[in-house]
């Protein structure tokens, strides 16, 4: 019974999130000024499912890394961009950490 | 001097502080821009603003020493812009009261000499042309360059008549 306990004990202690280090990219029209897109940083960052985000003009696409087991959902993401003054193109989810 | 709080990107509020030379006299106000229409397109963005502002002229000068008058603007701006080019246009009526009233428009053109990425130090070399019919050198010709980086903007730049300007822009 007590291997059985620490069986489970371990098992939710270690194992991984649905939503562990989720990456976000968006796709956004607008975004050919860095000073212009700083309110995009600003208010991603505000978001406590962030962890960090990163603006690509070249690209044309935000990247935001969420943190451990946390999500932003697509109508939140939307109305961020919106309201920072973009337009958004498309939204891609993906796993795990970017290196 | 222009404070002012974006809660989104269609509009702006906040205060406008200014002294205008010519007639020697400040107008203080409260201004609000409105976002109309903004185009945002894959490799470029333009804007359609209408801005406008509400306060109180003071004047030291002559006939009008120590006067006090309600003053108003408004006017539309525009802009378009990619990352190498820059183009814009505003203009503005002013009426402050029995002290002074005028039009002024003013256009900008720019272009940056390399393309930066996103936290880089960007650079762009302007020429703005300004017209204000009623005043002695009713069309001033300004060169101008703009350098940003992170949340910094400044602008440098001298017009024919000898004036320097410098506009500085910080993003909280």
């Amino acid at each position: 019974m007590r291997k059985l306990l620490l069986t489970i004990g371990f098992t939710v202690l270690f194992a991984p999130s649905a939503f562990a280090g989720e990456i976000v990219k968006v796709n956004v029209n607008g975004m050919v000024c860095d000073f212009c897109a700083r309110a995009i940083e600003k208010v991603f960052t505000k978001q406590d499912a962030v962890e960090s985000v990163n603006v690509d003009l070249s690209a044309k696409q935000i990247t935001a890394t969420m943190k451990d087991a946390q999500t932003l959902d697509d109508e939140t993401i939307t109305k961020l961009v919106t309201d920072s003054g973009y337009a958004v193109v498309s939204i891609e989810r993906s796993e795990g950490k970017d290196e | 001097m222009h404070i002012h709080y974006s809660p989104t990107a269609k509009y702006s509020l906040g205060y406008k502080g200014e002294y205008w030379r010519d007639g020697e006299y400040s107008i203080q106000a409260v201004q609000m821009n409105n976002l109309l229409k903004r185009w945002n397109n894959p490799d470029s963005q333009a804007n359609l603003y209408i801005k406008s502002g509400i306060g109180v002229a003071y004047s030291d000068k002559g006939a009008f020493d120590h006067e006090t008058d309600l003053a108003a603007f408004t006017g539309v701006a525009t802009d378009w812009e990619n990352r190498r080019f820059f183009i814009s246009y505003e203009n503005r009526y002013t009426d402050a009261g029995k002290i002074d009233d005028f039009f002024m428009q003013s256009a900008r053109v720019g272009v940056a000499p390399y393309i930066g990425e996103y936290g880089d130090l960007h650079t762009w070399l302007m020429v703005q042309v300004d017209h204000k019919p009623e005043a002695r050198d009713h069309v001033t010709i300004t060169p101008m360059v703009r350098l940003f980086k992170d949340v910094h903007l400044a602008e440098f730049g001298m017009n024919n008549k000898g004036e320097v300007l410098f506009n500085y822009v910080i993003r909280y």
